[in-house]
Formats: structure tokens, C-alpha cells, sequence
């Protein structure tokens, strides 16, 4: 057991961070605000493009695919560092970590192809077609539709609370062919296909964050389907665990936490009762990043991660929430024309719970899969 | 960074789970406070485990691995001071040791042979003599003593108190690591076994999730402390001991809770644990001054202890 970086890392780590004052704009914390606003999608593919130049986007990926076969740590390095500055890759932190590597796995060769190469060059942003107004922490259940139809289906359907919808090239769509949880399917759609109509659900989490997304007779051929027909759910469950740990959330949370200290240092508020919360606050957010870096540490010696991730997630969930309302209580001028970080840091953190499946699936998870526990009636 | 174990933490790990299985049961005729394992002791003694944080393959990750995987046991025995604190006084100081806190009573005194005396922000060391202390009646779990006479105190400079107090921080959220472990233990079989309105209590989701909320509780309190082993830093030490404590308060009120007033009784092992948990969550004078301690370490601010 060794808890210090080794001189790779600690010198990728120096490599991103020096990027990052290369790249960010002075008033980028200002800018942080609003993940999937159009501006904000935009400057993702100029900041992108340059992370893929300086082979900085997908290190952890296959040289095959635009990566070197960095260790799954230089990921998460590069996460951590991302996040800590309000995540500029906006929503193409996505295809670095579970879209794209879906693909490599599930894809056809015509599909990988076709929407990999765009992916490591940072020039494309995906939405991920999930939660339905009937179908959310129960996925199982959505209801769109996708028909067979000779040799195309017709998609009919609804899915909402869709993040970076507004700009999104292509959505990767979970569809019922058939009945029961073998009978969901991927699908991978362009957002430019006719029948989408998309609608943005104004939020307190920032402009382009949530949104409707329509499918009205929307026709795509048999080939954009991934995997096989019926097979959705197993490869989605894949991509959910890699995304459990895959936005160091804890990261930009200590950043803030630090900042808010300071700001109350400064003002010579920093006393008991905010020392405790704060002290709370910090070990929350150490505790959540052992954890997680545990679970990149089981990847990267092949071990199979299990309900561990969700203990992971939950913790960062716990860190995410005693900053945010360490900052309310005693720096609340963050949610009134100041600080911008910690303002992006709250939108951020109200819907660490929320986001990438309920706090509550993970507990339940946790009590099933870690402590064994005897299952819930269904 | 690597965070699985070398293979001799592994070797080392097994071992003391093979030792510890002759004391994993209460015998059935305890109803007890205190259940100490003086057999425990013998052997952790005659396999030299109190010495193993010395050993260059193994060091105090490994001693920390040792002391939360002996802290699950029902047999308690001081084994957290003298494999974690004591390496940082002198290997040659007799133990078993206790820390004496403001002339309070303290776990072990009456048997220690080397006591830490805690006054504010002075620490120093005695030997007592055996007329020196007595035991005390106590719900802890612990045998609890206090000092009755004034021992001679060696004090220590600031620097070796404050990096004593450092891995006194790493000892407690060592051991606190190991009984959250077992307290979540304990209530998972008993909501396994347990039925009412027809079916196990372990399927019902408002006990399920508390569970689950303890058991991250109880692995983060792990990784920090085995972090603030590796480092020896101070902020982690903190940082551990203010979670471990946290924790504590949260875990031992769910698990009784969960138990209902079979954790009530002392035929149950389950005082065991969270009785010792409440004689750890005021060690170091609790939670308050490690938050002090965080704040001074991990923030720059200065510290009152």
C-alpha cells in the first residue's frame, strides 16, 4: 500500500495543471457557470481540441483510438484536475469516460469509426437519452418505443432531464423493442434526424443543464442500433458503474471549501462553529476521495469493481452536500453576486445525489451487494 | 499511488485474522462490561505483533491493519497504543500503556505500565506504580481506571507531543475503524435474522439505507486512517480521528436502534463495540479539538487545544 504519486503521475499531473493556465481564460470562473449552455458546449470543442492535440483528452484510451494506453489513473488525474477548475470539457467529459469506451466495446466497426475519431478529437458532443417522465431511478421501465420497420426503426417516445440535449450531435438512446429489461436496446441517434424536437426546462443548476427531448416517428436504420437487440441493459449498467466514479466531484468540492475558508480567514469569521463544519466538510471530501481512488486503483490492477463504487459515489454525494452548506451558512454572499466558483460549485453539487442515478439506488446497492443484506420484496 | 496491499501486509493481515479466531465469540456466560482477552494478549505478545510497525516490510499501515482487524473482536486487550504510539516514544517503554486525559479515568490505567499524561497542551510519560491507580465501575467496555497518587511525569518537548498526539489520532481511528466494522456486523445479521410483519427487518428499505449510510461511514473512517498511517502527516491525523469520531456518534446511535433491546442486553455482544466507540468518541478531548486540529493542519488556521 503506497499513497504517494510516483514521479509518471506526479509529472502528468504538473502537465495537466500547466494546460489548464495555459488554456483557461482569465475570467473562466465566471464562464464555469452553466455546464451546457451553447457557450459553454462551444468553448468545450476549442478547449477539447486542444486537450486531444497535446494528446491530453483520452490518454487512458487505445492508441488505436487516439489514446497511448495510459493506467486508468491518468484519468482519473485528469478528471480530478477538471473538475477542480469547474470541468471546461463541459459535456464531453462524457465520451472520455463511458461513451466512448461503450463503443470500443459494443460497437460495430462502421460504428466505432464513425463516431470514435470525432470523440478523441474533442470536436463532438453526446446526450445521454436515459430518464423518461415515468421511467427515472426505475430505468427499467421507460417506454420509448423503437419499431421495427423493414430495415430501419421508428423511435416514438419521450425522455427528460436529458444535460446537454441543446447541443448534442448524437444521443445515445435506450429504447424498448420488446417487453421486460431484455427488451431494451441502444440506440445511437443523430440529433439532427427529423421527428426530435428539444426543449430546455429552465433550472436552478445553470443555463442548457436539463431538457425534454421528443421522438415523434423518428426514423434510423437497423445499423445504428449498438449491441445486440434486447442487450441495452446489461451494456448500460456497464457504463453506469464506470460513470459512479468518473466525475471526482470531491475535487472541486475541497477547492471551494478551501476558498471559502479563506474569504472567512480574511474577515476574521472563521470560528468555532465554522471550524467544525469546515473541519466536517474536509475529511467528507478525503474520506470520498480514498474511496474513490480505490475503485481506479482496482481497475487498474484488474480487479472487478463491485458495490464498492456505490460506497464511492455515496461518499462523494455526503462531501458534495456538507460543502455546499458549509458555503450557505457562512459565505451565502456565493449565491448572491459573489463568487462565481462557489456558485457553480452549488449548482453542481445540489444534483450530486440526483445525477447519474439516485443517492438511494447506490444505498440500496450498498445494503444488497456490500453488507448482504436480504433483498426488498418486489 | 497503490492501494492494494503488498504481500506482506496480506501475509500479515491473514495471520492476525487466524489469531483472532479463537476470540471472534463471547463466551455465552459473559454479561459483562469489560471482556478482556488476557489470552489475546499472550499471544499477540508471543508473535511479537506489538513490534510489527518496526518492521521495515511491514511499518504502521500495517500496524493499523493489525489494530482494526483486532478491534472487531469481542476480547479487547491494549494493543492500539503500544502498536501505533509507542514506536513513536521508545520500543524499549514497557507496556501495555494508557493515556491519562485530565485527570479523568482512562481505558487500561490500572494495568498500564507506561502512561501518556495529557494536560491541556502538555503530554509527558509515567510509570505508576500499581498503588498509583485503581479501577473504576463503568459502562465502557473497557477496564477503566484513573490515577489515585501523582506519578512522576517525564514531560515531552512540544515537538514529541505533538507528533505523539499525531499517531494517538491514528491509533484511535484505527480501532474506532475496526469496532464501526463490527458494529455493522453485528446489526446486518441481526436485521438478516430477525423477522416481523412476516419478513426479515434487513428488507425493509428505512433500515436498509441507514445500514448502508453506517457502512460507508465505517469504510471511510478506514481509508483515512490507513492513509494517516502511511503519511504519519498531522492533518491526516486529524482528519481521520475527526471522522472516526463522527462516525461513532452516528453508528453506535443507528446500530442500537436497529437492534431494538436485544442491543440492550448484556447477553448481546453488541455493547461490546459501541461502548468502547463511546470511550473513544471523547478520546483526545473529541471531536471539537480535532476539528481544531483539521483547521490548524489542513487550513493554516491556528489551534486551541
Amino acid at each position: 500500500m503506497d499513497f504517494q504519486w510516483d514521479a509518471e503521475q506526479q509529472a502528468f499531473r504538473s502537465t495537466v495543471c500547466n494546460f489548464l493556465a495555459k488554456h483557461l481564460p482569465p475570467d473562466w470562473e465566471r464562464q464555469a457557470l452553466g455546464p451546457g449552455s451553447t457557450h459553454q458546449s462551444a468553448f468545450s470543442k476549442m478547449f477539447c481540441g486542444a486537450l486531444a492535440r497535446e494528446g491530453l483528452l483520452v490518454p487512458h484510451w487505445p492508441t488505436r483510438w487516439g489514446g497511448r494506453d495510459a493506467d486508468p489513473w491518468a484519468a482519473f488525474i485528469l478528471a480530478e484536475e477538471m473538475w477542480a477548475v469547474g470541468e471546461p470539457r463541459g459535456g464531453q467529459y462524457m465520451n472520455v469516460n463511458w461513451i466512448g469506451p461503450t463503443l470500443m466495446r459494443c460497437a460495430t466497426p462502421e460504428q466505432q469509426e464513425r463516431y470514435i475519431p470525432p470523440m478523441a478529437r474533442g470536436e463532438t458532443i453526446w446526450c445521454q437519452g436515459f430518464s423518461e417522465p415515468e421511467a427515472g431511478s426505475d430505468l427499467a421501465s421507460l417506454r420509448t418505443r423503437a419499431d421495427e420497420c423493414g430495415s430501419s426503426y421508428r423511435i416514438h417516445g419521450q425522455k427528460i432531464w436529458t444535460s446537454y440535449a441543446g447541443d448534442a450531435d448524437t444521443c445515445f438512446l435506450l429504447a424498448r423493442t420488446s417487453g421486460g429489461r431484455q427488451g431494451i436496446s441502444i440506440f445511437l441517434v443523430p440529433m439532427s434526424t427529423p421527428g426530435i424536437t428539444i426543449r430546455e426546462i429552465p433550472s436552478v443548476i445553470g443555463e442548457g443543464d436539463l431538457h425534454e427531448v421528443f421522438f415523434d416517428d423518428v426514423e434510423v436504420p437497423a445499423s445504428a442500433m449498438l449491441g445486440a437487440e434486447g442487450k441495452g441493459w446489461e451494456v448500460v449498467r456497464t457504463a453506469l458503474s464506470l460513470e459512479r466514479v468518473g466525475i471526482p466531484r470531491f475535487a472541486l468540492a475541497s477547492r471551494v471549501l478551501k476558498r471559502a475558508v479563506g474569504v472567512l480567514r480574511k474577515a476574521e469569521r472563521f470560528a468555532h462553529g465554522a471550524i467544525e463544519q469546515a473541519a466536517r466538510a474536509q475529511a467528507a471530501c478525503e474520506a470520498a476521495r480514498l474511496y474513490s481512488y480505490n475503485i481506479v486503483d482496482q481497475r487498474k490492477h484488474g480487479v472487478a469493481t463491485g458495490p464498492e463504487a456505490s460506497a464511492a459515489r455515496f461518499a462523494t454525494v455526503v462531501a458534495e452536500r456538507l460543502v455546499a452548506e458549509f458555503v450557505v451558512e457562512h459565505v451565502p454572499e456565493a449565491l448572491a453576486g459573489g463568487d462565481p466558483l462557489m456558485l457553480a460549485h452549488h449548482q453542481r453539487a445540489i444534483v450530486a445525489g440526483i445525477a447519474s442515478g439516485a443517492a438511494e439506488i447506490q444505498l440500496n446497492l450498498i445494503a444488497t451487494d456490500l453488507l448482504h443484506l436480504p433483498r426488498e420484496p418486489r | 499511488m497503490n492501494l492494494q496491499l503488498t504481500s506482506d501486509q496480506q501475509s500479515l493481515a491473514a495471520a492476525v485474522d487466524k489469531l483472532a479466531t479463537q476470540f471472534e465469540s463471547k463466551p455465552a456466560q459473559f454479561h459483562g462490561f469489560a471482556l478482556l482477552g488476557d489470552d489475546l494478549e499472550r499471544e499477540l505478545d508471543a508473535g511479537q505483533y506489538f513490534d510489527i510497525a518496526a518492521v521495515p516490510e511491514l511499518g504502521p499501515v500495517s500496524a493499523a491493519i493489525a489494530v482494526e482487524r483486532l478491534a472487531r473482536l469481542p476480547f479487547t486487550s491494549e494493543f492500539a497504543l503500544s502498536m501505533l504510539v509507542r514506536p513513536h516514544l521508545s520500543a524499549e517503554l514497557p507496556r501495555p500503556l494508557a493515556v491519562v486525559e485530565s485527570g479523568r479515568p482512562g481505558r487500561f490505567v490500572t494495568i498500564a505500565r507506561t502512561l501518556i499524561v495529557i494536560d491541556g497542551d502538555n503530554m509527558g510519560i509515567a510509570h505508576p506504580t500499581p498503588n498509583e491507580s485503581e479501577a473504576v465501575e463503568s459502562l465502557y467496555a473497557y477496564p477503566m481506571g484513573r490515577l489515585k497518587g501523582e506519578p512522576e511525569v517525564m514531560p515531552l518537548s512540544c515537538d514529541a507531543a505533538a507528533n505523539v498526539r499525531t499517531w494517538l489520532r491514528v491509533a484511535l481511528a484505527a480501532e474506532v475503524s475496526g469496532l464501526l466494522e463490527a458494529c455493522v456486523a453485528s446489526a446486518v445479521e441481526h436485521l438478516t435474522l430477525r423477522k416481523q410483519f412476516g419478513r426479515p427487518l434487513g428488507t425493509f428499505q428505512a433500515l436498509r439505507h441507514r445500514m448502508a449510510e453506517c457502512a460507508v461511514l465505517a469504510g471511510g473512517v478506514r481509508w483515512l486512517a490507513l492513509k494517516a498511517a502511511w503519511t504519519g502527516n498531522a492533518g491526516d491525523a486529524a482528519l481521520a480521528a475527526l471522522h472516526a469520531q463522527e462516525s461513532a456518534t452516528r453508528v453506535t446511535y443507528e446500530v442500537h436502534q436497529m437492534l431494538g433491546a436485544m442491543g440492550m442486553t448484556l447477553e448481546h455482544s453488541l455493547h461490546l463495540w459501541t461502548y468502547r466507540l463511546k470511550a473513544l468518541q471523547s478520546g483526545l478531548s473529541g471531536r471539537g479539538a480535532q476539528a481544531l486540529a483539521v483547521a490548524e493542519h489542513c487550513f493554516g488556521a491556528k489551534a486551541h487545544p
